[in-house]
């Protein structure tokens, strides 16, 4: 009986400080997953791993994109599924062509729309915008660089002479900051415009055979 | 105010190339306020395609520069097996020292601190007269320059005619 009267006070002891160690670890626990998502049940940790998977997905495309602007979105989504994600497999197939058009039934999801890829998105797509138009405003070197002047200004007869005289000028290394950027813009200038005197007498040698040919 | 390493090497390369320039090739910094950044003209290789050119491409540093390579891309339409479409150039010179992990290139191919701006726009320079078919970067042109040369020279002299403005 006496034993019974030691053990009781201690065995109730004992179940108060677990119970409380459970309730400690419980609480805390639950406590900070409420912070993260506040109304979320067991699968907030589920939830947590989606988003986590998705953003792979998203930085793996983008990364794939970077390699192959040429490559849609599509096809890279279908070929990283078809193949467990793997970044350097589909890399290795789109570089030996391998890839494979993704069946209709295949409805990639959207990319991410947090504000941050918002932003992204819209800079590369002006990115993208402006360069087919710069592209289409500078078609050439010669509006490149704003050489139309020049080229008409300096005329074949005397381009032989001012060649000979500024390109031993043009060669050195100046000590003055400003003159190097010119005399560097100058080289440039100059190598364009010889190069497309070039070949505007190639394509008249041409023309010229082809008339003699034909008139032959 | 001291400049650091990549700058006094980048002035340096860059004075070098001025002083001896090597045979079409312009190269420099756009401006020296930023010695990172480098605009150059690469004259296209006698008896190729690509003969008669000049061809701007854009030079960027690293901060780590000469232990990192920097990257290059052609500012204009170059359609060459070794360049992305995008104009990124595609060279193993280009790629960080050390081995391949692909082993398809050997490390004294690849960049190190002894290689040079000038280095890098012969070894672009003999990449246009001669492509890589082992890696290519544009699989339309590595595809048609393999399969139908003819049509893809006819190609290349279009666009660099095109790009002198003819």
């Amino acid at each position: 009986m006496a034993e019974e009267e030691i053990n009781l006070p201690s065995l109730v002891i004992v179940l108060l400080i677990t119970g409380l160690a459970v309730r400690y670890f419980f609480f805390s626990g639950n406590a900070s997953r409420a912070n993260r998502q506040p109304g979320g049940t067991g699968g907030v940790t589920l939830e947590e791993l989606q988003r986590r998977r998705e953003r792979e997905r998203e930085a793996a495309v983008e990364t794939v994109q970077q390699m192959f602007p040429q490559v849609d979105r599509r096809t890279i989504l279908w070929d990283l599924q078809r193949h467990g994600g793997n970044l350097q497999a589909t890399t290795e197939r789109i570089l030996a062509g391998r890839t494979e058009t993704p069946p209709i039934t295949f409805q990639p999801p959207p990319p991410p729309t947090s504000p941050e890829t918002i932003a992204a998105a819209q800079q590369s797509a002006t990115a993208a915008a402006n360069k087919p138009a710069e592209m289409k405003t500078h078609p050439d070197l010669i509006t490149r660089y704003n050489l139309k002047d020049k080229l008409a200004s300096a005329g074949p007869s005397d381009d032989a002479g001012a060649a000979a005289g500024a390109a031993p000028k043009i060669g050195g290394w100046s000590s003055n900051r400003e003159e190097r950027q010119s005399l560097l813009q100058k080289r440039r200038d100059q190598m364009i415009i010889e190069a497309r005197r070039k070949m505007e007498a190639k394509i008249a040698a041409e023309k010229a055979a082809a008339a003699g040919a034909s008139s032959n | 105010m001291s400049i650091n390493v990549a700058q006094r090497r980048l002035l340096q390369e860059y004075r070098s190339l001025t002083n001896n320039p090597p045979e079409g090739i312009t190269a420099g910094p756009i401006s020296e306020d930023d010695l990172l950044h480098w605009e150059c003209l690469i004259q296209g290789p006698e008896g190729t395609p690509f003969e008669g050119g000049v061809f701007p491409a854009e030079l960027k540093f690293p901060n780590d520069y000469p232990h990192m390579p920097p990257s290059m891309k052609f500012l204009g339409d170059v359609f060459h097996p070794n360049v992305y479409p995008s104009g990124l150039v595609c060279i193993s010179i280009l790629h960080p020292p050390g081995d391949d992990p692909n082993h398809y290139e050997k490390a004294s191919e690849r960049w190190s601190p002894i290689q040079s701006v000038e280095k890098i726009l012969l070894s672009v320079m003999s990449m246009l007269a001669e492509p890589n078919d082992e890696s290519p970067a544009n699989v339309e042109a590595a595809k048609m320059w393999r399969e139908r040369r003819s049509e893809y020279e006819a190609r290349v002299k279009t666009s660099v005619r095109a790009s002198l403005g003819l």
